[in-house]
């Protein structure tokens, strides 16, 4: 789990479906994360993360700001760069 | 037909919070005109520009959307109605793309997608004021040669920001190459997504497009208000704070309008005949239109602070906030402001649960918003309350003050537990992304504001209050008529439909602890529940007029007459109190459908029965 003020390197999209959703649900997810830039290559932040669990938080990418449900971040991989502030 | 003078139809189309409303305000001025889109309650906003050659322009704001791949209603509106999909929407002959210069690459790949479907398009290069102090380099010139599409540089907010723009859209070019045939579309594959990506790559890095590092202020706030501890304490000061001013500051505008008809109705008194004309024009419309009207000072108050947090970006920001919690009941985060805004009146909630994009989330939203104690319930309160619950203190508290605030509570707690029972009963619910972006902060823009006030007073005075005034003048029919026969000895309402109406729903209320005077002062309550105080008067035949004199005489009345099992019993009715046919109807248009204000109202009554009659057999047993 990232911490906040994680930065990491998005990897690819990618979700099984042992969350509970439809093949057709998935397949939006992930269009859509997509579509707002989450994609191979691109640099994101870990901004904020609610209580109970961290979900839901806020990640930075792309020069816009966004508020991902913990099931919706678990289709991000990710690869770690490095640590901005210590973890909350 | 001259196509010169025929208007062309354009269409704003962009990401959200990417200014696309301030710049149809700068383009359409206020002439605008919201209504739904057919058979959906989608919000169709369409404004005229008169150009400078005399032709007309036919502007429409679309939903916004991150895509054309949508996951809400309000998305797939927008591709339908871009694709010329839409029952009696024709496409639009050209599409104004609004981009958001600082944050450039989500709102440029929509663009990308748009210019796909072969639409004539140009860009709107949004916010240029602040992207260049955020030292953003944008070459607009550049990016037009990239994309092989004008774009233009805007600042919506600013007088005159959009004169480029005007001028390029007012271009007769446009009218010569009208397309005729609907666009032939595909939706994308992963692979056409990942190409858009990349020419999206391609385009930003031959532009020399770095993005906007956060501003310092925005990281500052963010700090604060994003953090679990921190933003939940400056969320209920927030809260706190709308409260009481949406509370005290309207009471001498709401007193002054109450004055105001009450003189309007003694001067029609006063210099009419007595008669039924004269009675309809007192007690059925001026009471109905000032029944209605002396909300609207709390619903400006309360929009207006709606509307500042929405073009502040603060909104979002107590959504993802709340997410969690509301979640547990099956509520979206979205849902706090329409369920806030119930407090004052649930007619206005359920029309702010328009924000809420997913559709189970908003009707979830309005079922339960009739629950939240409305202002109108204040006066039965305050009436019972004070004629039954001993002004004693416990401790730092007033016993009548616990009962109040105890009342409010119950009313909250009950829309989060009939949230759960719906989230039950509607079984798997359909996957519907939070993915919520949280926009920089910005200073709302004053005349956007005062446009946004205008239009949301201008739906509920005409639209609501037509339905209010007719539903008021039925009741005072019903309340009316037939008249009493001369030899008379109770009120003249006894002998009314309305009357006899009380009189047979005494049978079905008397397990609840009503008399027959409650049960036929609920019947003309139906209109507006603080009505039912008057009818109280009229039931117990009080000389006085004007509520608060009619609650000074009754309340010894029914401090004898009734026992406390009855009073309870009738406070814990109007915790869920059905009786308001305007919210009905409301409902009804709001959802499309008689279904759901069917339902509503039939829940509504069950629970209060139910809570009524523990109630009434709980306080009875005790005392």
């Amino acid at each position: 789990m990232l911490e906040r003020g994680a930065v990491v390197r998005v990897a690819g999209l990618a979700l099984d479906l042992s969350t509970g959703l439809t093949t057709e649900e998935r397949d939006l997810l992930i269009t859509r994360l997509r579509d707002l830039g989450f994609v191979a290559g691109a640099r994101c932040e870990v901004l904020a993360r609610m209580w109970l669990g961290g979900d839901p938080l806020v990640v930075r990418i792309g020069g816009s700001t966004f508020a991902l449900r913990r099931a919706e971040a678990a289709a991000v991989t990710v690869q770690r760069l490095e640590t901005h502030a210590t973890a909350a | 037909m001259d196509a010169a003078t025929q208007s062309l139809r354009i269409a704003l189309l962009g990401v959200p919070n990417c200014g696309k409303t301030a710049l149809f305000n700068r383009l359409t001025g206020s002439r605008q005109k919201v209504a739904n889109y057919a058979g959906v309650t989608v919000e169709r906003r369409e404004g005229e520009r008169r150009a400078r050659d005399g032709r007309g322009l036919r502007v429409l704001d679309l939903p916004g959307t991150y895509s054309l791949t949508p996951t809400t209603l309000d998305e797939a509106i927008t591709r339908d109605v871009l694709l010329g999909r839409v029952a009696g929407e024709s496409a639009p002959e050209l599409v104004v793309c609004v981009v958001d210069a600082v944050h450039l690459a989500v709102g440029l790949r929509l663009a990308l997608e748009v210019k796909r479907v072969g639409v004539p398009m140009v860009i709107a290069l949004n916010r240029m004021d602040v992207a260049r102090r955020r030292g953003v380099q944008i070459d607009p010139a550049r990016l037009s040669a990239e994309l092989g599409v004008a774009v233009l540089p805007t600042i919506a907010v600013k007088r005159g920001g959009a004169d480029e723009l005007i001028a390029s859209i007012e271009s007769p070019r446009w009218l010569e190459h009208r397309v005729v045939t609907a666009p032939g579309w595909q939706p994308p594959s992963a692979e056409d997504a990942e190409q858009t990506q990349s020419d999206l790559r391609g385009i930003l890095a031959s532009v020399g497009y770095v993005p906007a590092p956060e501003n310092s202020w925005d990281k500052a706030l963010d700090r604060v208000l994003l953090n679990p501890l921190g933003g939940l304490i400056v969320f209920a000061l927030v809260m706190f704070f709308i409260f009481q001013a949406v509370f005290t500051w309207a009471t001498p505008l709401m007193d002054g309008i109450e004055a105001l008809f009450g003189s309007f109705g003694g001067w029609v008194n006063a210099n009419m005949g007595d008669g039924p004309l004269r009675s309809l024009l007192v007690d059925g419309v001026i009471a109905g239109a000032g029944g209605v009207l002396v909300f609207l000072p709390q619903i400006i108050i309360l929009f207006f602070f709606i509307l500042v947090f929405e073009d502040s970006g603060y909104l979002p920001r107590a959504a993802y906030l709340l997410d969690r919690l509301m979640g547990w009941v099956g509520l979206s985060g979205r849902a706090f402001i329409p369920l806030l805004s119930s407090h004052a009146c649930a007619i206005p909630g359920i029309m702010a649960a328009r924000t809420i994009p997913n559709w189970r989330d908003r009707l979830t939203t309005i079922m339960v918003a009739p629950l939240m104690t409305c202002s109108a319930r204040l006066p039965v309160y305050s009436l019972l309350i004070s004629a039954f619950i001993p002004a004693r203190e416990i401790g730092w508290f007033n016993l009548q003050g616990i009962v109040l605030f105890s009342l409010y509570a119950a009313g909250i707690l009950s829309s989060f537990l009939v949230a759960f029972v719906l989230k039950l009963f509607a079984g798997a619910r359909r996957y519907s992304p939070l993915m919520l972006e949280l926009p920089d902060f910005q200073w709302p823009h004053a005349g956007n504001l005062v446009l946004g006030l205008w239009e949301r007073v201008k739906i509920f005075v005409s639209r609501v209050g037509g339905i209010i005034l007719a539903l008021t003048i039925i009741l005072w029919v019903l309340s009316t008529y037939p008249a009493p026969p001369p030899d008379a000895t109770g009120p003249a309402i006894q002998y009314s439909f309305a009357g006899q109406l009380g009189a047979m729903l005494q049978t079905v209320f008397a397990p609840i602890g009503f008399n027959w005077q409650i049960s036929i002062a609920l019947v003309p309550g139906l209109a507006a529940r603080e009505v039912a105080v008057s009818a109280l008067g009229t039931v117990y035949a009080m000389s006085a007029t004007g509520d608060d004199q009619i609650a000074a005489q009754l309340e010894p009345v029914i401090a004898q007459g009734w026992s406390l099992a009855t009073a309870c019993s009738l406070l814990a009715w109007y915790v869920f109190a059905p009786q308001c046919l305007s919210t009905l109807a409301v409902v009804k248009r709001e959802t499309n459908s008689w279904r759901y204000p069917l339902i509503m109202a039939g829940y509504l009554f069950a629970l209060a029965y139910l809570a009524s009659f523990i109630t009434y057999r709980a306080v009875g047993a005790l005392t």
